[in-house]
Formats: C-alpha cells, sequence, structure tokens
C-alpha cells in the first residue's frame, strides 16, 4: 500500500523524528510508521510522538529542524490550513522538514475521497506574508517513496519545509515497487540550535523589527529562490512531435491520464502528457516548450482548475480544464474524448 | 564597583523593557541560574511573542523563535532529541494562557523536562494593554473600557490550578517578582525579599528539569505602562490586589528541590 511504501522510504531514508496528528486520509502512514519506531534497524529513528493537533505538529516539527533533525508528519487538507501558521514561520527561519498532505475533498470538511483541491493553497503562498515552500507531486507509489527521500535531502539542502502532495488514491493503493531507499545524504547542520559551540550562538528567528533587516532577510530568501528553482522537474510523455493535445495533470490524474494518450496514439491522434514532477518549482521552460508545440491543452484535475490557472499564467494561453469534483476520479475514455 | 559578567547575559546587555518592568529582572535572572548551573552553553531558549520576545537580545543562549503560543510544542521536540540539553522558554500570560494553553498544557501532561517560565503581568503588554485571561476583575484595559466584567468573561484564569491537575508535572510554583514598596519616615525603599524568592525559583525550575522533570514557575509582576499607573502605583497594585488574585505558593515540588 502507498502509506506502507511511505512509511518504509522514510525511515529507511533517516527519519529521526515523527509527529503526527490522525486525520483521514492519512492516518496510515503514521500507523504504519509507528509499527517501525523502536525497530534496531533503524536506530537513527529518535522519536514518534501522537501530537494534540495539527498545531502542535507542526510546531513540533519546527523544533525538530530547528536543531537540525530529519522531521516529517502526514497530514489531509484541514490539518494544513492549521499548519499554515507554523509553516510560515519554519520558511521564514529556515527550518526543514516534510509534510505529506495527502489531499481530500474540501472546502471544510469535504469528504475522505480523493481530490487535488491544495494545489492553490500550497503555490499561493502556505501560510502569511509570501511563503514558498518545495512541492513535490508522485504519481505512483514508487515515486512516493522516491519523493519522499529527495524531500528530506531538498529540505535541508535548501533549509525549507517541503510539501509532498499527494491524494488519498495513491496513499491507499498497491503498487509494484522496485527501489530500496538508501540513507539521505544530509549536510552539515552546524547552524542548528543544539546548544552554544564555544559560545558560538545559534539564532533560528523570523523577527526583524526594523524594516531594513526585514527587507534584507525577504532579499536572501528570494535569492535561495532562484537556486531552488534550477531543481525544476517534470516529465513529458509521448511529447516528441507536435501534438494534437497536450494534456497537463499531476499525481493519479496524470498516471490515467497517461492511459488516455495511449489511446488516443492508438486512433492516430499525437497527444501528449506534461506531468510537472516538481509542481513548485514548476518546470516553466519545458511547460513553454511542449505547449508551444500544441495545438489544444487539456488541463485534467481533481479540482475546478487549480492546475489550469498556473498554466494559463505562464504559456498565456487558453487552457481547457476537465475537473473532476468530490472525489471522483477521471475516466479514462472522458480524458481521451476531451481532446476533440 | 566591579560589575560581574555573566557568560549567559551579552556584554553590556541593557534591557529596553520600559521603566518599572520586572521582565528585565526575571532575564537577569534566568542568566545568572544558567551560569550557577553551568549549563550556559547547553541551553536552548524558546522565544514566545510579546515583550518575552526581546529576550533573545539579552540572554547569550541558543535561540528558537515560536509561533505565539506555541512554544511548549517546540521544546518538547528539541527536548525529545536532545535529551542532555537544558531547554526552557520565557512566555507571557497572553501567550501561554491564552493563545497557547492547549500546548502549554499538553506539554505538561507529557511531562516531558523542560521549563517554562511565565511572566503574568494580567494584560497583552506588546500590543497595547488589552485583556488577558489573567485580567482581575474590573480592571480597566484598551478592551474592557469599563472594567473586565467576569460574568462575560469569566474570573481570572489561574494557572497554578489548572496545572496542578496534571500528574506528570514536578515542579510548580508562582511567586512575585515585583519587589514590595516599604515606606519609611521620609522615603520609599523596596524589598528585596521578592528577587531572592523568584531567583530560588528560577534556579529550581531549571534543577527539577535536570533531574527529569517538567517545571513551570509563574512570576507576578507589573505592567506600569499598559495599567496607566505610576511605577510606584503599579508596584502596591501588585502587593495589595495582585497576590489576593494570584497568591503566590509552591503548588508542586516532586524532588524536593524546594527545601533544600
Amino acid at each position: 500500500m502507498g502509506a506502507k511504501a511511505i512509511a518504509e522510504a522514510a525511515v529507511s531514508s533517516g527519519l529521526e523524528a515523527y509527529f503526527g496528528y490522525p486525520i483521514t486520509p492519512s492516518s496510515e502512514i503514521m500507523e504504519n510508521i509507528s509499527v517501525l519506531y523502536g525497530e534496531r534497524k533503524y536506530p537513527w529513528f529518535k522519536v514518534f510522538l501522537q501530537s494534540a493537533s495539527e498545531i502542535e505538529s507542526v510546531n513540533m516539527l519546527f523544533g525538530a529542524g530547528a536543531a537540525g533533525y530529519v522531521s516529517m508528519t502526514a497530514t489531509s487538507g484541514p490539518g494544513l490550513s492549521l499548519m499554515a501558521e507554523g509553516i510560515s514561520y519554519a520558511y521564514a527561519s529556515e527550518a526543514p522538514f516534510l509534510i505529506i498532505d495527502v489531499n481530500r475533498g474540501g472546502p471544510g470538511l469535504g469528504n475522505v475521497a480523493p481530490e487535488q483541491s491544495d494545489i492553490s493553497f500550497v503555490l499561493n503562498s502556505l501560510g502569511h506574508g509570501g511563503v514558498k515552500p518545495i512541492v513535490l507531486t508522485p504519481h505512483t507509489v514508487q515515486e512516493s517513496m522516491e519523493h519522499v527521500h529527495k524531500g528530506f535531502e531538498l529540505a535541508f539542502t535548501y533549509r525549507t519545509p517541503v510539501i509532498l502532495l499527494t491524494d488519498a488514491l495513491i496513499v491507499h493503493m498497491y503498487d509494484t515497487v522496485e527501489w530500496e531507499p538508501p540513507y539521505i545524504v544530509k549536510p552539515k547542520v552546524d547552524w542548528a540550535a543544539r546548544g552554544r559551540n564555544y559560545g558560538q550562538r545559534h539564532i533560528i528567528n523570523s523577527i526583524y523589527l526594523d524594516p531594513p533587516e526585514l527587507k534584507a532577510n525577504k532579499e536572501r530568501l528570494l535569492q535561495k529562490q532562484k537556486e531552488i528553482d534550477k531543481i525544476a522537474e517534470s516529465e513529458c510523455f509521448m511529447c516528441d512531435e507536435n501534438l494534437d493535445v497536450l494534456y497537463i495533470a499531476i499525481g493519479i490524474s496524470a498516471r490515467i491520464s497517461k492511459e488516455a494518450v495511449l489511446r488516443l496514439r492508438e486512433n492516430g491522434v499525437k497527444a501528449g502528457l506534461f506531468r510537472p514532477i516538481t509542481l513548485s518549482p514548476l518546470d516553466k521552460d519545458n511547460l513553454l516548450k511542449y505547449s508551444s508545440r500544441a495545438e489544444k491543452i487539456v488541463s485534467v484535475e481533481m479540482n475546478e482548475g487549480q492546475l489550469a490557472q498556473e498554466i494559463m499564467r505562464i504559456t498565456r494561453r487558453d487552457v481547457d480544464v476537465l475537473p473532476y469534483l468530490g472525489g471522483y476520479i477521471p475516466d479514462v475514455e472522458e480524458v481521451a474524448e476531451a481532446w476533440k | 564597583m566591579e560589575v560581574k559578567q555573566f557568560s549567559s547575559i551579552y556584554e553590556n546587555g541593557v534591557t529596553t523593557y520600559c521603566p518599572g518592568c520586572e521582565h528585565g529582572l526575571l532575564l537577569k535572572f534566568i542568566g545568572m541560574a544558567l551560569d550557577e548551573l553551568g549549563i550556559t552553553e547547553k541551553a536552548i531558549m524558546v522565544g514566545s511573542v510579546g515583550c518575552s520576545t526581546l529576550a533573545y537580545k539579552f540572554l547569550n543562549v541558543d535561540y528558537v523563535q515560536a509561533p505565539h503560543g506555541r512554544a511548549p510544542a517546540i521544546m518538547s521536540a528539541i527536548k525529545l532529541l536532545e535529551k542532555d540539553k537544558v531547554v526552557f522558554s520565557i512566555q507571557g500570560d497572553g501567550d501561554a494562557l491564552s493563545i497557547g494553553i492547549a500546548e502549554l498544557i499538553h506539554a505538561a501532561n507529557r511531562g516531558i523536562p523542560i521549563t517554562v517560565f511565565m511572566y503574568n503581568n494580567m494584560v497583552f503588554g506588546m500590543t497595547g494593554g488589552q485583556m488577558a485571561p489573567t485580567t482581575p476583575e474590573g480592571m480597566k484595559t484598551t478592551t474592557t473600557p469599563f472594567g473586565r466584567d467576569i460574568k462575560q468573561m469569566g474570573p481570572p484564569l489561574d494557572v497554578c490550578k489548572v496545572l496542578s491537575a496534571f500528574p506528570q508535572i514536578s515542579y510548580l510554583k508562582r511567586v512575585v517578582i515585583t519587589p514590595k514598596p516599604i515606606y519609611t519616615k521620609d522615603r520609599i525603599m523596596y524589598s528585596s525579599k521578592e528577587a531572592m524568592d523568584s531567583y530560588k525559583a528560577v534556579l529550581n525550575a531549571l534543577k527539577t528539569q535536570l533531574m527529569g522533570g517538567f517545571s513551570f514557575v509563574e512570576f507576578i509582576g507589573t505592567c506600569n505602562v499598559n495599567w496607566k499607573m505610576t511605577i510606584l502605583d503599579s508596584k502596591k497594585y501588585v502587593h495589595d490586589v495582585g497576590v489576593k488574585v494570584y497568591p503566590p505558593g509552591l503548588c508542586r515540588d516532586a524532588f524536593g528541590v524546594d527545601k533544600k
């Protein structure tokens, strides 16, 4: 199951602390991790704690990140809303951690069926003051494992919160996996607040009372963002020539759209699929390259068109939206029909 | 006179708190206690939001700035990962008891060996003197211009009573940090007993953490600026009214550190 794979990938990759609050459909990740806690195979796994709320979870992640430890949690939309405060603080004070957002139906309590309706929330400032975490979007179970591993490394390389945006379907799906996650390459954490070292203080802080100081810090973070932009990654499936239609999708929608692309190809329609692997930063170069080859762009997503908005902003072209709302999953036939 | 320099306090670390506020005194006691116990190098301070935020400018220890009220959650994580370190926070009554009471209660209930120093001045100080959960009945604040009405807002929140319910707390104490005015024939003097008591409480709270227990100390202090009082009147208020609402005392001392 996706949740089990994520749990094993996290712990084998070097997870040192897990803090979580149960929420459907993410709870299986926490349950699977709790089983691995205390196993002799993983001496680095120091802390597993069920928090009293997502607010507590995110602040515990912040504390662990500030002390330079690899930590993560799994949650869903309502929990992520509560975490936005802590993510903003961690982003500003550069504390690394990984949050897995198992997207469920929203807004409000919504339902526990899969949706992809947190896209706008994570992309357009996840927290007050302008927050841009790294966002990864796997579309298979194995890729979820790889993204957990990669998420830890990116969080520590760039000292920033990383969001792994997935959905209830991938996390509950049984799939073939051929990958054993190695221990991560963790950079030195000489900045971490673990006590003064020969009188040298470590300050993990987000308060800059003087405008010039805050301005300088924001500019520094924007400069760092330019470095982060270089890790943008995407996949273009069957995109080698001029296209009649370019589908755009992430996560489970992308996996289903691939099937639709293959069917269209059988019928002689030149179809392709552009799939962002990192949703933030988005691979703009490749998106522009492949979208310019296509007659038509169709965004397949399990929401009202949040990804399409982002694509339209970048490509400055009309994008057709094939929306699936309320927990419905894209249908291969319908996706294939949408090219017309 | 030679001034002693503490390794835990910045050189020439003059606080910028308002004249008459005891917040700076509390920071000095914490610094002195860290040095006395020889734990400055392994101390990690978690800052809160409010006047206590400024503590990182004066205490020369590692520092993590928490969101409003969330310090106990951050401290819990750091302490669980860094078991041999000393982790403490300085929080206000608004931070710890209004927005952050959930985080405080759950950290306390788990009994994680951390220390919370709470400065209770009965109002929101940094934001300009609004009502706090601790504001005494009838006290005028900027959001209770006619005085706190306890029928609507409930009585002032007594954190020592709340935390007494949790068995895993090892040290729970309330002290008055405001020096008591003493009137003599020709002048006013201030008692030093409160300072001695407060320092002892800081020391014992940290000792309790070193012995593996959760410790919490509430310091009853003033905020003359937001109370719209003179410094003298604010100190009188604490000793005339404050101690009646918040009687000082030792609520829990599991390791018996106070007796020694």
